[in-house]
């Protein structure tokens, strides 16, 4: 598993996929829709994918002395680290300004949404389509990725656009909580957006799998 | 029993088929493949390294189904599928760094007596280097985890005389310290130069699996050359 994934590393991957990952101090940005450095992040790992396919990495990989599934999962252990990175950026920025900055005037006054648990659970929420729906969909023949991205794309803005809509709603304003107000519930859904995060990235994985056996390379 | 048994191989393709493709591959010894473009070479070739799936038929390494012992058949042969690029801007020392920490057979001193040997530069990356020198560097990854087995799809092509003859000589070398080599080709005169045995494919379909000798014994008319054998069997006449 290591060597698979210090393959990805040095072999594989783009350099814009580890120098993406700073997006996922947006977390910082006041009136801006913070989410969207999900998908910078995953902009970056677009980028490996794309430079694997120019490397003919897929068939270099399949050729290594590993299982079929195990190219698969080098795939999905590289994009994970990366996500990984970019949550661990946005978990700081958010800690910060649930704590410190909790009061900032510029945060308190900005009409987007939040930095807070909701806000992180959003943003697994987000890795977790791109996992399901980019890294799956390309999966499926090993050389496309332009249908799948776009479809991801569409999803991630949607999920952006809902998730920055919804404290506006009467009843909804809990999920723009400041510093540790309503905790336990903002808890309640980064743990939701975590699990689903990790099924759609499980479910993704089993399915890429199962179809990449069947690729002809 | 062959080192790598093929056995009644069979994949369907829209405008092609792969029909009962058996032979065997023997421990030390040259096996040339030879078809014309379009025959089943490659199809039957990435089958042999699981990278296509035949719809049915069944592959031996070493005695053990490919489709079980995945792993450890890949750690004991080596390969080389043409002269594609892999990480054309990646210097080879940088690619062969990551390539040995999956072999567990993986031998530097082999590496460094073959880098020199084969004249290749670990600074260079696949897109500075002439196609032969790619050929070599597939070879140079295959014989420093010391594989058993050698399986190369058209490794002469697109290489000058002078490489293609260095490279002939090598295979013999590995032949003598008791490598199976089998490479496809359409070139004749690499066949004669080197293989024990031939296998000879024509529209996806086995003609011949057996000796050189043999197969002159069987297959030329007196004071034909193989060449012009070949020729022949594809002009339609494979039964006379």
């Amino acid at each position: 598993m290591r060597s698979i994934l210090m393959k990805e590393m040095r072999l594989s991957a783009s350099p814009l996929s580890f120098l993406f990952i700073p997006f996922g101090l947006m977390f910082f940005l006041p009136g801006y829709p913070i989410l969207c450095g999900v998908f910078f992040v995953t902009l970056g790992i677009f980028q490996s994918y794309q430079n694997a396919r120019e490397a003919n990495d897929m068939v270099f990989s399949a050729l290594l002395p590993i299982a079929k599934r195990d190219v698969v999962k080098g795939k999905y252990l590289f994009t994970c680290v990366i996500e990984l990175c970019g949550i661990l950026l946005m978990t700081v920025a958010t800690v910060l300004r649930m704590t410190v900055l909790s009061d900032a005037a510029v945060y308190r006054g900005n009409a987007l949404m939040n930095a807070n648990l909701f806000a992180l659970g959003m943003a697994f929420v987000g890795f977790g389509l791109f996992n399901l729906i980019f890294v799956g969909g390309f999966f499926k023949t090993a050389y496309k990725f332009g249908r799948p991205f776009v479809g991801y794309i569409i999803t991630v803005f949607l999920l952006i656009g809902i998730a920055e809509a919804l404290h506006h709603v009467p009843g909804l304003s809990i999920l723009n909580a400041f510093g540790t107000e309503h905790f336990a519930v903002q808890l309640l859904f980064l743990g939701v957006g975590l699990v689903i995060y990790l099924a759609a990235t499980f479910l993704s994985y089993r399915k890429a799998c199962a179809n990449f056996e069947k690729i002809d390379l | 029993m062959g080192i790598v048994e093929i056995r009644r191989l069979c994949k369907d393709y829209p405008a092609f088929q792969l029909q009962d493709v058996s032979f065997d591959i023997e421990k030390g010894r040259i096996t040339g493949f030879i078809g014309r473009n379009g025959a089943g070479k490659t199809t039957t070739i990435k089958s042999i390294l699981n990278l296509v799936h035949p719809d049915s038929g069944e592959i031996l390494f070493f005695g053990k189904p490919l489709r079980d012992h995945e792993t450890e058949a890949k750690q004991r042969i080596g390969y080389s599928t043409g002269t594609v690029n892999w990480y054309p801007r990646k210097k080879l020392r940088e690619i062969v760094g990551v390539v040995k920490e999956f072999y567990d057979t993986w031998d530097e001193n082999a590496y460094r007596k073959y880098l020199d040997y084969f004249g290749l530069d670990e600074g260079k990356t696949p897109r500075e280097m002439s196609e032969g020198m790619k050929v070599k560097c597939n070879l140079l990854l295959a014989l420093s985890h010391r594989a058993e087995v050698l399986i190369l799809d058209e490794p002469t092509s697109g290489l000058d005389p002078f490489s293609r003859d260095e490279l002939l000589d090598i295979f013999l070398r590995l032949k003598n310290e008791g490598v199976a080599v089998f490479f496809s080709t359409h070139i004749i005169s690499d066949i004669e130069k080197c293989a024990d045995d031939i296998v000879y494919i024509s529209g996806g379909q086995i003609v011949a699996a057996m000796p050189k000798d043999g197969f002159v014994a069987h297959y030329s008319q007196p004071g034909e050359t193989l060449e012009q054998t070949f020729l022949r069997l594809e002009r339609g006449a494979i039964n006379a």
